[in-house]
């Protein structure tokens, strides 16, 4: 992997194909949890006719439903409480908004999602992308965050740590048939999912840093 | 803490926001949009969310994301309830932990 450099102008970093299928995927889950049908279709044009209507007809629903508070904290921290002390007004903000922010979140993870897809482990990413993309990709954190019980900086430091014991064995050979010694199942997924938020918190930085879109001083 | 400047001039409000008549009584209560520190969001990435959202220069952009990540939350702007609703979706959209209240609360 290597992190977005300005090429040109545009913001361009290289994934091998297992990477690109890892990021792609989790995209698409974030994608499905916000409610985007036919998320990860490998031929997005391609989409029965069927889903086409159900999509036109989706405000229908929208209409006579009132969105209630995600019981899911990885869905609530993509779309949170506006006003914790006072229900009222959080249930009327969650009313009038939260299917635009679905919309927006769902749009621009496709749009992520066709940029992983084309290229060739490529990822191109032009300036006006760069925030939508970012964006994108902070909300594909949020949830693997979530997802690690990374509540505080204190968990993102213990995570730290137990990602860089866990290479540093992998490194001194303790790690055989690229499971750790005495790792449990859990542990392992800890790892995995670690490393992939690491990973993305790496590509995102890079993305970001390189000041592409006008935005300086 | 001290109290905080109104951005709401430089808002970009081409997004359309449903906010209109969304609700019956209002009162005339300032209100502020408050962004709260988080452990995943990135301080480049705030910096330029709030340089490009709140218009802000970037030195102003960087000490609100310092301020929000040593003392714990920043109030980002202050105005009517519906301009601060139309604010703390735009945080929302960006993946940022906003909340909006009645300044003073």
């Amino acid at each position: 992997m290597r992190g977005f450099r300005d090429v040109g102008g545009l913001a361009v970093a290289s994934l091998d194909e297992e990477e690109r299928l890892v990021i792609a995927r989790i995209v698409a889950d974030v994608g499905a949890m916000l409610g985007g049908d036919g998320f990860g279709d490998e031929h997005p044009g391609a989409r029965p006719e069927r889903e086409e209507l159900a999509d036109a007809l989706a405000f229908l629903e929208r209409a006579d439903e009132s969105p209630r508070e995600p019981d899911d904290p990885a869905l609530l921290r993509l779309l949170p409480t506006a006003a914790p002390t006072d229900a009222d007004v959080s249930e009327e903000f969650r009313r009038l908004t939260e299917g635009d922010l679905r919309d927006l979140k769902i749009a621009r993870l496709r749009r992520m999602w066709a940029q992983l897809s084309t290229g060739e482990g490529r990822w191109e990413v032009g300036p006006a992308e760069v925030m939508p993309t970012a964006a994108a990709l902070t909300d594909v954190r949020l949830v693997v965050a979530s997802r690690l019980g990374l509540d505080s900086e204190e968990d993102a430091q213990a995570l730290h740590n137990d990602l860089a014991a866990a290479a540093a064995a992998i490194q001194s050979g303790e790690a055989a048939d690229g499971a750790l010694a005495g790792t449990s199942e859990a542990d392992a997924e800890r790892l995995w999912l670690g490393m992939l938020y690491d990973a993305l918190t790496w590509l995102q930085e890079s993305l970001v840093s390189l000041n592409l879109g006008g935005l300086d001083d | 803490m001290t109290a905080a400047p109104t951005y709401a001039g430089g808002v970009d409000t081409s997004e359309s926001h449903e906010v209109e008549g969304s609700v019956a009584t209002r009162t005339d209560d300032p209100w502020v949009t408050i962004v709260w520190n988080d452990p995943v969001n990135l301080m480049s990435y705030v910096t330029r969310v709030f340089q490009e959202y709140f218009v802000m220069p970037r030195q102003e952009a960087e000490s609100r994301m310092r301020e929000v990540h040593e003392r714990g939350r920043s109030v980002l702007s202050t105005g009517s309830r519906e301009q601060m609703e139309v604010d703390v979706q735009a945080m929302h959209g960006y993946g940022l932990w906003a909340t909006l209240q009645r300044s003073g609360e």
